[in-house]
């Protein structure tokens, strides 16, 4: 027993137990999502080919030897991969924009034998070790906000490359990286909180009014943002301020945005959400919202969803993985499902505490915050929060990069876990 | 570092605001799956559950002896999505259906683009396919997406063109129709109804009720369930037992050899209609095949006009067969009797300032009423209607069916026109006309208007005392519409007998002596200010115990005692020699006419 143990990477044994368990969920969902529908149907075989399974099968056990591999590596010379790691990436997404085949109207993927490289995933782990090495090296500057407008430009320039391709769910996840690592470097906690409610206001404000055309979206988020205000125990005249700033940039996007030519709207609403000409993204999310919702408390349960087992539901063995998890497990299996992935999330917050290297902890965040981002984003598209864009759920969704970036990045948290008395 | 400072405060935020999020993440999955959770639960259901509707086999058409006239076969159609013919390539579906069935590539494609540019929604690859095309389809179903086998029930005429008038046809419903039809008959695109003939007249009954199931599918559309819900039975359609024999339907076809005109003929005293024939005729299976355009025109352009249903839609003036009701409605209104003897005939009549000539221009002399039936004298019939009014006449065709729809049921019936004193007073104006309109109807002419049927129905309720009270199209049926009584007394109608009678023993209508048993009957020779004039014939046999009274019309034949007269002579005789039913077939008409159908 002991020496199985020692088989086993070293590290925080609570990320493993849970990685090791969102690795056999995801083929749990995907022998589903390829076995016919049970009931009374005349059904040999399901949609999606059961290919599909076996090749997860291939790609979890190819995970497994990554997370393994990565946590055992020695962390000493990472910090010097940084910079080749981020011009390695940005060669290969520029490749993607000039040589890259085109596939469903996007350019994303390089061919290599029988698999295709995503290079926009493997560069948010480039990424994420520069920016850790990067502000790990600026440790006690003398100004903090400079320091992340930086750190912000190094993290533009992939991240217009991949909207260009284009694929902005991914591309807002560098975003996402950037926010949770600066924050951990030390940003004053105002300074976020001003220029994010900025942010935030005028992209609600400009999301609800002209993409759902209804306003109480802004209103909600405007008593939400009193109410951290309140709670940041922040003076009066301060939080005023910070409001009346809000107030501004959430009511200037009508009034900037009506002064547009509607073919003008037409095209940035385009460039924001390049689906939105498609026919069908309207179908998807209704689908994806009929399979969870008729999952109800337990579920159709196992290989029993019509959603799924009659193809009403698009893309459910990638990007809607979660809706079958709904549909045949109810809201106690996606409950369960969320659990493991806010364990792995807060047990990262949690290493990146008691590690003392500034690099290391840094590192943690920004894994962190790629898990954060990427389990509510797909989960919120699945469950109608957020318009349709490609984003897959981490370590569940079918796919090679997925499963090996995010083992990649598993191993990088255990291995910094199991170090955490390094000097 | 400024990294130490703050780690447990920044430690706390990121926890509060990840867990803040799973919140929203999860109250707004517990709305989906606990609140909502009917609403989306019946919206799957309601995904993968389609109501088929399926159409109900229309019911057979028989004869009174129960030979089928009209039945369904299985159709199909192999058909294509529209979008399939964007693809050419080699190994597209559309390219291996092609080779598969060996269809000639150029044409075939031509014929689908043509097909798309008019808008039809699914392209028809193989019309009407066999058997063996449609079991190389149904196995190969997962390998060619986008294509279907539409099949259903057609119609098929089993005699062809024997039955073309009377029984009509069906076609594809029109949204014309469909928007006229009663809610409950439930039309949809496509579906078949009745458009002429017995066809339309009895469309209710033939039809039947589609049904409604409910059936599960997947996504595509395919249906995966294995079982279905009936949510409405399908009714189908019910049989219709005409009254019509196919023998003797055939020898008045034969006899009728093509030329315009029609002969009907009804039983005494249950009004069935034994045979209606019109001609010349067309093959209704046409209807529902693919016509060339040329053919199309050549039948529609034919100056003999196929199309036109002499039975019952086409009128003609009545001519000397009114002869009779001009006798009953004096006699009736005692301006006369059956010895009154009138001014006799030279050959014509002077009235005011014009002579109207009899058709004898030699002159019949005396003649007392009997006489004057026999030999058809109009100069006696311009003296009798002298002596009537205009209304009084009109009564009295009127009591025989004529002036208006004698069925009420077929789409395509004619009333005909049996002018009152109020009809001309609109037409011409009050004093416009005076009584020479008397000299013309007295002898069926001016603007009396009749059918085949009316003077055939005429014949039966002279036969039968009026106890014929209408023309019955279904064996063992009543009218669609009941006359009342005759208003005439039974010597009237006794002496009206027996004076037609003599009309085929002594006068014009010798010609119906071919029947072998006595006849009685009136010919008619009705002018026609179009061309020549056309030939009547009506009479009813055996004279002394009637059974059967036949109606016949040539077309500009001339005069009717020669040219109809022999027509219902002839029939009679077959129908005497094989019965009402017709049993004993001719060998020479045994096997049915289908070689103008669909193959």
């Amino acid at each position: 027993m002991t020496r199985l143990a020692a088989l086993l990477p070293r590290g925080d044994r609570r990320v493993l137990v849970v990685y090791a368990l969102l690795l056999l969920t995801s083929l749990a969902i995907l022998w589903s999502v390829t076995e016919p529908l049970r009931g009374p149907y005349n059904l040999t075989e399901a949609d999606v080919h059961k290919g599909v399974f076996w090749r997860q099968v291939l790609w979890v056990a190819i995970g497994w030897c990554a997370m393994a591999g990565t946590a055992r590596l020695p962390l000493r010379h990472l910090a010097n991969l940084a910079w080749p790691g981020y011009a390695v990436t940005v060669l290969l997404l520029l490749v993607v924009l000039v040589a890259a085949p085109e596939v469903a109207g996007a350019r994303r993927w390089i061919p290599i034998g029988p698999f295709r490289l995503q290079p926009s995933e493997f560069g948010k782990l480039a990424c994420i070790v520069l920016l850790a090495s990067f502000l790990s090296s600026r440790a006690n500057p003398r100004s903090p906000a400079r320091t992340a407008g930086t750190a912000l430009v190094l993290i533009l320039v992939p991240m217009m490359l991949v909207m260009r391709e284009p694929d902005l769910g991914t591309s807002l996840c560098y975003l996402a990286i950037w926010l949770g690592m600066v924050f951990w470097y030390g940003i004053s906690g105002l300074f976020l909180l001003t220029a994010g409610s900025l942010v935030a206001s005028a992209v609600i404000m400009f999301y609800s009014e002209s993409v759902a055309a209804i306003a109480w979206p802004w209103g909600i988020y405007l008593l939400l943002l009193m109410g951290v205000l309140y709670l940041s125990r922040l003076s009066m005249l301060t939080s005023v301020l910070v409001l009346v700033l809000n107030l501004v940039s959430g009511l200037g996007i009508p009034l900037i945005w009506d002064h547009f030519e509607s073919y003008q709207q037409s095209r940035i609403l385009t460039f924001f959400d390049p689906s939105r000409d498609a026919t069908g993204t309207g179908y998807q999310a209704i689908q994806s919202r009929v399979a969870i919702g008729s999952g109800g408390l337990f579920g159709t349960h196992y290989l029993q969803g019509t959603q799924k087992g009659l193809a009403f539901l698009p893309e459910r063995h990638t990007d809607f993985i979660f809706s079958v998890v709904g549909e045949e497990l109810g809201l106690v299996g996606a409950l369960l499902l969320l659990a493991m992935f806010l364990v792995l999330i807060l047990q990262a917050v949690e290493i990146a505490l008691t590690v003392r290297r500034p690099f290391t902890s840094l590192m943690a965040v920004g894994i962190a915050s790629y898990f954060a981002f990427h389990i509510v984003v797909n989960v919120s598209i699945t469950t109608g929060l957020m318009p349709v864009t490609g984003l897959p759920l981490p370590l569940v969704s079918y796919g090679g990069s997925n499963i090996l970036v995010s083992s990649l990045m598993v191993g990088l948290l255990l291995n910094i876990s199991g170090r955490q008395y390094d000097a | 570092m400024a990294f130490d400072s703050a780690l447990a405060w920044r430690g706390r935020v990121l926890r509060g605001v990840i867990i803040l999020v799973f919140a929203i993440i999860v109250l707004n999955l517990g709305v989906l799956m606990i609140v909502r959770h009917d609403q989306y639960k019946a919206q799957a259901l309601d995904n993968r559950q389609v109501s088929f509707r399926m159409r109900a086999p229309r019911g057979r058409i028989l004869d009174r002896l129960g030979a089928t006239i009209a039945d369904n076969r299985f159709y199909a159609d192999i058909t294509i999505s529209p979008g399939s013919l964007k693809e050419g390539r080699p190994d597209s579906t559309l390219d291996r259906l092609l080779t598969w069935f060996s269809l000639p590539r150029a044409e075939t494609l031509a014929d689908l683009t043509k097909q798309k540019e008019r808008g039809r929604g699914r392209l028809v690859l193989v019309p009407d396919a066999s058997m063996a095309r449609i079991a190389a389809v149904e196995e190969r179903r997962a390998d060619l997406p986008g294509v279907q086998v539409e099949s259903r029930l057609v119609r098929r005429y089993l005699f062809g063109q024997l039955f073309a008038h009377l029984v009509g046809y069906v076609g594809e419903v029109d949204q014309d129709e469909i928007d006229k039809a009663p809610p409950e008959m439930d039309y949809k695109q496509r579906d078949f109804i009745g458009k002429q003939g017995v066809e339309a007249a009895f469309e209710k009954t033939l039809r039947g009720k589609p049904g409604l199931k409910l059936e599960e599918v997947n996504a595509s559309g395919r249906i995966v369930g294995r079982e279905s819900v009936w949510l409405q039975p399908v009714v189908a359609g019910e049989d219709l037992r005409l009254s019509v024999s196919v023998p003797l339907q055939m020898e008045m076809s034969r006899l009728l050899a093509g030329r315009p005109g029609c002969g009907i003929a009804i039983a005494i005293p249950s009004g069935e209609v034994l045979a209606a024939a019109s001609s010349p005729t067309f093959d209704p299976n046409i209807m529902l095949a693919s016509l060339s355009e040329k053919d199309w025109r050549a039948l529609a352009d034919d100056p003999a006009k196929p199309f036109f249903n002499r039975i019952l839609q086409a009128t003609y003036p009545p001519g000397s067969l009114y002869k009779a009701i001009t006798s009953l409605a004096a006699l009736r209104a005692g301006v006369i009797d059956t010895s009154s003897v009138l001014a006799p005939c030279s050959g014509g009549y002077r009235f005011g300032s014009r002579v109207f000539r009899c058709w004898n221009h030699g002159g019949h002399g005396s003649l007392n009423l009997t006489g004057a039936l026999a030999h058809s004298c109009d100069v006696y019939y311009y003296q009798v209607g002298l002596k009537l009014d205009i209304d009084t006449l009109h009564d009295a065709a009127v009591a025989f069916g004529l002036g208006d729809d004698c069925t009420g049921v077929f789409r395509e019936e004619s009333g005909g026109n049996v002018p009152t004193s109020a009809w001309y007073n609109e037409r011409l104006g009050k004093g416009g006309w005076n009584r020479s309109v008397l000299l013309n109807n007295a002898i069926g002419q001016g603007e009396l208007l009749v059918t085949p049927l009316q003077m055939a129905l005429l014949a039966a309720r002279i036969a039968s005392d009026g106890r014929v009270t209408g023309p019955v199209f279904v064996h063992g049926g009543a009218p669609p519409k009941e006359l009342p009584p005759l208003p005439f007394s039974r010597q009237d109608l006794a002496w009206c007998r027996h004076a037609l009678r003599r009309v085929v023993d002594a006068g014009t209508g010798g010609a119906a002596r071919a029947a072998g048993v006595p006849v009685a009957g009136k010919t008619g020779t009705a002018q026609n200010p179009h061309g020549d004039d056309h030939a009547w014939f009506m009479c009813f046999a055996p004279a002394h115990n009637p059974e059967v009274a036949v109606a016949v019309i040539l077309e500009n034949a001339g005069h009717g005692g020669s040219q109809a007269a022999p027509v219902a002579g002839e029939w009679l005789k077959f129908y005497f020699e094989h019965g009402p039913d017709g049993q004993v077939l001719p060998d020479t008409t045994a096997a049915p006419d289908t070689t103008g159908g669909v193959s």
